[in-house]
């Protein structure tokens, strides 16, 4: 899932400052899971800047609506209504649903107020790691089920760089070398004979952004996109 | 035309002394080494932006450094560079005369003194010495002709004391396959350790230029309190000979350390030359080669 996490709530503030009525829209999957932009989140940010708001003596209305999901057209077109009596919306969704519903609400400035991480994993509550970096190629199969564009902080897909120290990242020694990983985890599978081919160069052209995709099934739905 | 490929083909045991670009552009400090030891010394070793710290660009330096007289061997780096601009900048090397090339991943941004630049690795070393096997052979990574191929002697980074040692093995291999004509260790100061690696991991016929290195006293201090974080070790027998004394007594034991690890290398036909990194200077340089006796 998308990991997210909340910006400092002084950024929030001042971005609606100059506003009056603000709505503040959450988003019930991923970055609810993660803590950082569900309901919940939604209701604490609201009761945050209503104290701030009350201190500074400013008035106006804050609202709360949360959303199953704010990157699905079908869950957010109903928020243009809601919207309506609001000078301006905090999403507190990733970056794609903040940029979705400021899509749909065109002519109203929306506020993002998470910073989007990574795609990672939940591994226990509110502990949450990187595993994709969603680069259109995966590598997966052959290196034994652990991403060398993303758990190797150098992205290299040919083996370690000469960094590793004991086993643990140049970077980080708190972090295994994903390489080490992936030999390790190949030569107990007796698989190693997979990784001596030596692996081309990324095709980045894949990931120019932004990127799109089309299932089989809709290709000539969305023949334009071809 | 490279005397390195050359010495190394002979069976020559060359020396390769590392220089230090500047941070600026004053550049006489960083050619003293290629000034003073010329003769003695077969090719100057030119860092790029070292432990990813800025400094003036090795391409600059490479050519200065011939200019000054010597023949570089021009470090290159994934970190800094998309494929464009490495392979643009190897065929600027070619152009300017610049021949023998190490070619590494290169140390991450966080190291250095730039740590919230991008870090680029599009290729991996081990890409790196297949695109410039590609432009030798007259073809860009792209499969685009090219007018007029360039030639190069292209070394890589093998890593003796890495642990766990198959994976390293691993990149060794694919580095060789990828096309490298030597290699240039880790930094050497456990002698058993290496050689070990040279019998048990190194074929017969690659070439190995064993980097040997001068500690500062802060480096040795670190040793000693078990701190050091880095891919070789540094025995207690070479720790406490290096330590005490002020900083420049301990880089002097250093130089007589290195140059007498060189000439056991040398004896026991553990290397075929040495890489060494002596600050970037000409009087450390100079004590190691009066150590090594070359
Ligand atoms: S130590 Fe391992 S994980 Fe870290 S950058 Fe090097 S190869 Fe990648």
């Amino acid at each position: 899932m998308i990991i997210a996490e909340r910006k400092p709530f002084k950024e929030i503030q001042e971005m609606v400052a100059p506003y009056g009525n603000v709505l503040i829209v959450g988003c019930g999957t991923c970055v609810a899971v993660c803590l950082a932009g569900g309901e919940k989140e939604v209701g604490l940010l609201a009761a945050q800047l209503k104290l701030a708001r009350n201190l500074a003596g400013q008035a106006g209305r804050l609202g709360e609506i949360t959303v199953e999901r704010q990157c699905d057209r079908e869950f957010i077109e109903p928020l243009q209504e809601s919207a309506a009596d609001y000078e301006a919306v905090i999403s507190t969704a990733c970056g794609a649903g903040v940029q979705f519903l400021a899509a749909l609400l065109k002519e109203k400035p929306v506020f993002p107020a998470l910073n989007t991480t990574f795609i990672g994993v939940n591994e226990a509550a509110g502990h949450y790691t990187e595993r994709c970096r969603s680069c259109h190629q995966c590598y997966l199969g052959i290196t034994g089920g652990i991403c060398p564009v993303t758990m190797c902080t150098k992205g290299l897909l040919n083996g370690p760089c000469g960094g590793t120290v004991a086993g643990k990242c140049e970077v980080d020694p708190e972090r295994p070398c994903a390489w080490c990983e992936i030999y390790e985890r190949l030569e107990s599978q007796g698989r190693l004979g997979q990784i001596e081919a030596i692996l081309p160069l990324h095709p980045h052209s894949r990931t120019t952004s932004p990127g799109t995709v089309i299932h089989p099934a809709y290709l000539r739905r969305y023949a334009a996109h071809e | 035309m490279s005397k390195l490929k050359d010495a190394l083909a002979a069976g020559g045991f060359p020396l390769v002394v590392e220089v230090k670009p500047p941070k600026g552009v004053e550049v006489a400090g960083m050619l003293a080494p290629v000034t003073g030891l010329n003769g003695q010394v077969t090719a100057f070793g030119v860092p790029d932006n070292e432990h990813a710290r800025m400094r003036l660009s090795a391409l600059a330096a490479a050519r200065l450094v011939q200019e000054a007289g010597g023949e570089p061997l021009m470090l290159l780096t994934c970190r800094d560079r998309n494929r464009l601009a490495l392979e643009s900048d190897l065929l600027g090397a070619a152009a300017l005369g610049v021949e023998n090339l190490l070619l590494l991943s290169g140390d991450y941004v966080h190291q250095g003194d730039h740590p919230d630049a991008k870090p680029v690795y599009d290729a991996d070393s081990v890409q790196l010495l297949q695109l410039a096997r590609e432009l030798m052979a007259g073809r860009d990574s792209a499969g685009n002709p090219l007018k007029g191929a360039p030639t190069f002697f292209l070394g890589a980074v093998v890593i003796p004391e890495a642990q766990p040692l198959g994976p390293q093995r691993l990149k060794f291999r694919k580095k060789m396959e990828a096309g490298a004509d030597f290699f240039v260790t880790a930094p050497i100061f456990d002698l058993d350790r290496y050689r070990a690696f040279r019998r048990e991991v190194v074929p017969d016929g690659v070439k190995i230029l064993a980097c040997l290195k001068v500690s500062s006293a802060e480096e040795v201090e670190k040793a000693a309190r078990g701190e050091l974080r880095k891919v070789y070790t540094l025995p207690p027998a070479v720790i406490q000979e290096l330590s005490g004394g002020d900083p420049e007594e301990v880089l002097a034991k250093g130089a007589a350390l290195a140059g007498r690890l060189a000439r056991q290398l040398r004896s026991e036909k553990l290397a075929d030359g040495v890489y060494l990194k002596a600050k970037g200077r000409a009087d450390l340089a100079a004590a190691f080669l009066q150590a090594a006796g070359f």
